[in-house]
């Protein structure tokens, strides 16, 4: 298999003080589906936002798709990040925009810039658009405002940007934790089907255990900002599983 | 630890020298007003610089009960040194206070009829002259108008450059925000009446220099304004636009622009608002307009015209608030 995202010895320090990555080492394979856990503050946000740089990192090495990610010019950057769609908890979408448009704005990696400043797009970006909003199942709401629909579905819409990008990976930052567990699991499937479809690598961080087993094929557990497991999703039983969540955790966190 | 200690010493130092240089030159003062005593300042200062420093190192002073070094630990303001010093130091401000704005209860109830004359302008005006006062009118809600509107583009691109969370964190962005910022709290500051005093000598007497006073006081105020609103914005929007590989410019028209336009407008509303009022005022010191044909009318106490520039200014101004409130309604519910 073929590696496309690498890491060594990542550290990020933010002007707090906080040390929130420790030296993470790691090597991520094509079509793989990663799910990171970790608990609050272990730095599962931090590291993700490191690998394209959404958060400047403080010293080590990032390369994704054989590029390095820390030294690359601004418009390099761009090009890196431009192959990486990302999901966030919040969605992150334009609230007072309509769905199509926020799907449309996955595009602004290609496009010119008077082309985006005028809010004028090509023809074949909007069929685009709506192609990708038909895929996760809300064609009829295209011309909606985002701030009007629900969190599944604005989630959805959050998808549909990122196929946009036509991305070779997507990093998706606890993409149901905002969401009822039906709603979490028809929004993970989309990402699974990705997956398997496109053997588009995902990297996802989670706090469930039966999404993880169900949808990764790899976990990696942080703790304190350094990796303290990485392995088969099955191989994390209760003892594991207390070992990165704290003695108190029980289950409580996993369905 | 140490450092943190020194300044609150330094900083309860300098409250002390403030407060009781003050305290000593309000005595001296009232020595003058109510016993013909003139103390010359240097003494004034050489006293209260004496009587702040024998405080502070006694710790019986305001500034060391302000800072935590007080001699008199906690106990209640009433069994304190400084509370009562508080108490006389508010009292002579009060005393002093009075004597300088000269108040006279005694005038103010028993004088009305001095007011008569105006009063009587005002309930009969003389609508002789109401077209050259429509033209005057007609002047101010322009250059309220124009002063609003060449600001709102500049002010608008400024704020980019003003606002914490867009600007990055490098010698060249913390310079920029830096400077913007500072020049636009300076501008600010400086009320748009000297801003019309600087142009009607500059550009001349009328409503051009009016325009320009009102304008630069509106960029300024604008752009800490919008500003503000650009710092409040959700971070996650732009966190998602900039990972689609979108430019600096990309990500402020698609992430930033579409939460602000509607505080935005408001804004500006607010602002022509108060512009059409400030333009009134402005024509006083050479700023064109009706606050111009007011000026010279109360000169030449023509008071039956006053009336008549009292009434239009009075209605132009309630009209721009109900427009500017219902605008401003809508664009909250929308
Ligand atoms: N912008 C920031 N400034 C300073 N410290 C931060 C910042 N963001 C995160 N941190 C700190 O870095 C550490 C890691 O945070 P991070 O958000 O990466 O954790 P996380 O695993 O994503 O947590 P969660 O599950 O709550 O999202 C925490 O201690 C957090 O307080
Ligand atoms: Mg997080």
């Amino acid at each position: 298999m073929k590696s496309i995202i690498q890491t060594t010895n990542l550290h990020k320090t933010y002007d707090s003080g906080t040390h929130a990555l420790k030296g993470i080492n790691l090597t991520i394979h094509e079509g793989e589906f990663i799910i990171l856990l970790g608990l609050s503050g272990s730095g599962k946000s931090t590291l993700l936002r490191c690998l394209n740089r959404l958060i400047e990192p403080s010293s080590g090495d990032v390369t994704i798709l054989d590029q390095d990610v820390v030294n690359a010019n601004p418009a390099q950057l761009r090009r890196i990040r431009r192959q990486i769609g990302m999901i966030f908890q919040q969605f992150n979408l334009i609230k007072n925009l309509s769905s199509l448009t926020n799907v449309l704005s996955g595009k602004l990696g290609y496009v010119s810039l008077w082309h985006a400043l005028a809010f004028n797009h090509q023809k074949d970006d909007v069929a685009e658009a709506m192609a990708n909003l038909n895929r996760v199942g809300l064609s009829e709401f295209a011309r909606k405002k985002t701030k009007n629909l629900s969190g599944g579905q604005q989630q959805r819409v959050a998808i549909a940007r990122a196929l946009m990008q036509h991305p070779k990976m997507i990093f998706a930052d606890e993409p149901v934790a905002s969401l009822d567990p039906a709603t979490a699991d028809s929004v993970m499937k989309y990402l699974g089907v990705l997956n398997h479809e496109e053997n588009m690598t995902v990297v996802c961080s989670l706090h469930f255990l039966s999404l993880a087993r169900k949808y990764g094929t790899r976990v990696i557990a942080l703790k304190g900002g350094k990796i303290v497991f990485d392995g088969s999703p099955q191989e994390i039983d209760e003892a594991r599983f207390q070992s990165i969540y704290g003695e108190d955790a029980e289950e409580v966190e996993i369905r | 630890m140490n450092i943190e200690k020194v300044k609150k010493r330094v900083l309860s130092v300098i409250l002390d020298l403030v407060i009781s240089v003050y305290f000593i030159g309000c005595i001296a003062y009232l020595a003058n007003e109510w016993a013909g005593l003139s103390v010359d300042l240097l003494y004034v200062v050489i006293v209260g610089v004496l009587v702040a420093v024998v405080q502070n190192i006694t710790g019986y002073s305001i500034g060391c009960w302000g800072y935590g070094f007080s001699a008199e630990g906690k106990k209640p303001w009433m069994h304190t040194f400084w509370g009562w010093f508080l108490v006389v130091l508010i009292i002579t401000t009060f005393v002093v206070g009075w004597i300088i704005v000269q108040v006279n209860p005694y005038k103010f109830f028993m004088k009305f009829q001095n007011a008569g004359t105006i009063v009587n302008g005002i309930f009969s005006p003389n609508l002789g002259i109401l077209s050259e006062c429509l033209a005057a009118l007609a002047e101010t809600i322009y250059l309220a108008l124009l002063a609003t509107v060449f600001a709102i583009p500049l002010a608008f691109v400024l704020s980019f450059f003003a606002a914490r969370n867009l600007m990055p964190h490098t010698l060249l962005g913390n310079t920029v925000y830096l400077i913007i910022r500072t020049i636009a709290t300076i501008f600010r500051s400086i009320e748009a009446v000297v801003w019309a005093i600087i142009f009607s000598v500059w550009v001349g007497i009328g409503p051009y220099a009016g325009m320009l006073a009102l304008m630069v006081h509106s960029i300024a105020a604008l752009t800490k304004l919008y500003s503000e609103q650009i710092e409040n914005i959700d971070h996650g929007t732009v966190e998602a636009i900039q990972a689609t590989g979108a430019t600096t410019l990309q990500t402020w028209v698609y992430a930033v622009v579409p939460q602000i336009v509607s505080p935005f407008l408001a804004f500006t509303i607010y602002r022509w608002d108060i512009n059409v009022r400030m333009a009134t005022i402005v024509g006083f010191v050479g700023g064109g307009g009706i606050g111009l044909l007011l000026l010279q009318q109360q000169q030449m106490l023509r008071w039956h015209n006053v009336g008549i520039i009292i009434w239009l200014i009075a209605a132009v101004v309630w009209t721009m608030d109900i427009i500017s409130a219902k605008v401003r309604e809508k664009l909250q519910n929308s």
